[in-house]
């Protein structure tokens, strides 16, 4: 007999389609930004764009955002895949800042393989000012059958 | 309202230097395992999608695949090396598709198109928009969107 083979593919509880709940806000933890993320990023980015000390590139927080969107008293939702978003610039980010970011599911569609959750989120800094926002578009796992 | 970053490149870009049309091609960038441990790491975004390699056998994609967010950053580090809004100025806004996985292994390149150039709000400040496709080595379109850029003036 063979050894018991761990099932890797039992993922811990997620938020399904079905579960997503409309107009409810959820604010991450914050995230101070450092020149450690700016070296990262620029790094793996391989930017060459010529910037100043203390330069945030634009693209970083949105990114940050991602990460910290796991953070929230809520399972992760059982994205399956990232389709697009349309995302706005209002102030620039500096080597200090926090940043937290601020979503809200506002419109969901079902598919027959899945379904499309609309959420608009906005990344606020340490004062409390819009910074970036925008709108994604998430496709969504439903809850597997038993 | 965005402000400037000081720059004093010698091939820096100003608006009167751009014309709608003209198109721009990066080079090729092979995207790795390495790549995507690093973005999951900077970003805090672990998702079985990019880090399981065995829960993703079973998947769409039938493996691993790098963050969406991680083909834009490297699409705009290709956009630098050679487009002068992507180089030299400050994004305004971003309308973005991710049309399909980038695999680990798959190499991309960003072939952009300048479409729109308009005066900014604030004096000085003009308004490049690019319309870029991210290409992976079979020729298909992996990513696409258009992106706004706020540009200096010569005579600002």
């Amino acid at each position: 007999m063979s050894s018991p083979r761990i099932d890797t593919s039992v993922a811990p509880s997620q938020v399904y389609f079905e579960d997503v709940e409309l107009n409810v806000p959820l604010e991450t933890p914050g995230m101070t930004l450092t020149a450690a993320h700016v070296a990262m990023f620029t790094g793996v980015a391989q930017d060459v764009s010529p910037r100043d000390d203390g330069f945030v590139p634009d693209l970083l927080p949105l990114c940050i955002s991602s990460g910290l969107g796991w953070r929230v008293p809520r399972p992760p939702l059982a994205v399956l895949a990232f389709m697009g978003f349309e995302w706005r610039f209002f102030l620039p980010l500096r080597v200090g800042d926090t940043i937290r970011s601020i979503s809200v599911t506002n419109a969901k569609r079902s598919l027959r393989e899945g379904g499309v959750v609309i959420e608009e989120r906005r990344i606020v800094n340490q004062r409390g000012e819009t910074t970036q926002a925008g709108k994604l578009t998430l496709l969504v796992a439903k809850r597997p059958k038993p | 309202m965005l402000s400037l970053p000081s720059v004093s490149s010698p091939d820096a870009a100003f608006f009167e230097d751009l014309k709608v049309g003209r198109e721009y091609i990066s080079p090729g960038r092979t995207v790795t395992e390495t790549d995507v441990m690093i973005f999951a790491g900077l970003s805090g975004d672990y998702n079985v999608l990019h880090t399981d390699a065995e829960h993703m056998k079973g998947s769409l994609f039938g493996e691993r695949i790098a963050h969406g967010l991680l083909g834009l950053a490297i699409q705009q580090g290709l956009a630098s090396r050679g487009e002068p809004a992507a180089a030299h100025g400050l994004l305004a806004a971003v309308k973005w598709k991710f049309k399909g996985p980038i695999r680990l292994g798959d190499t991309i390149h960003v072939r952009s198109r300048i479409v729109g150039l308009k005066e900014g709000v604030e004096p000085g400040q003009q308004l490049v928009s690019v319309e870029r496709q991210v290409m992976n080595q079979r020729g298909e379109v992996v990513q696409e969107g258009e992106t706004e850029h706020v540009l200096g003036s010569r005579t600002p």
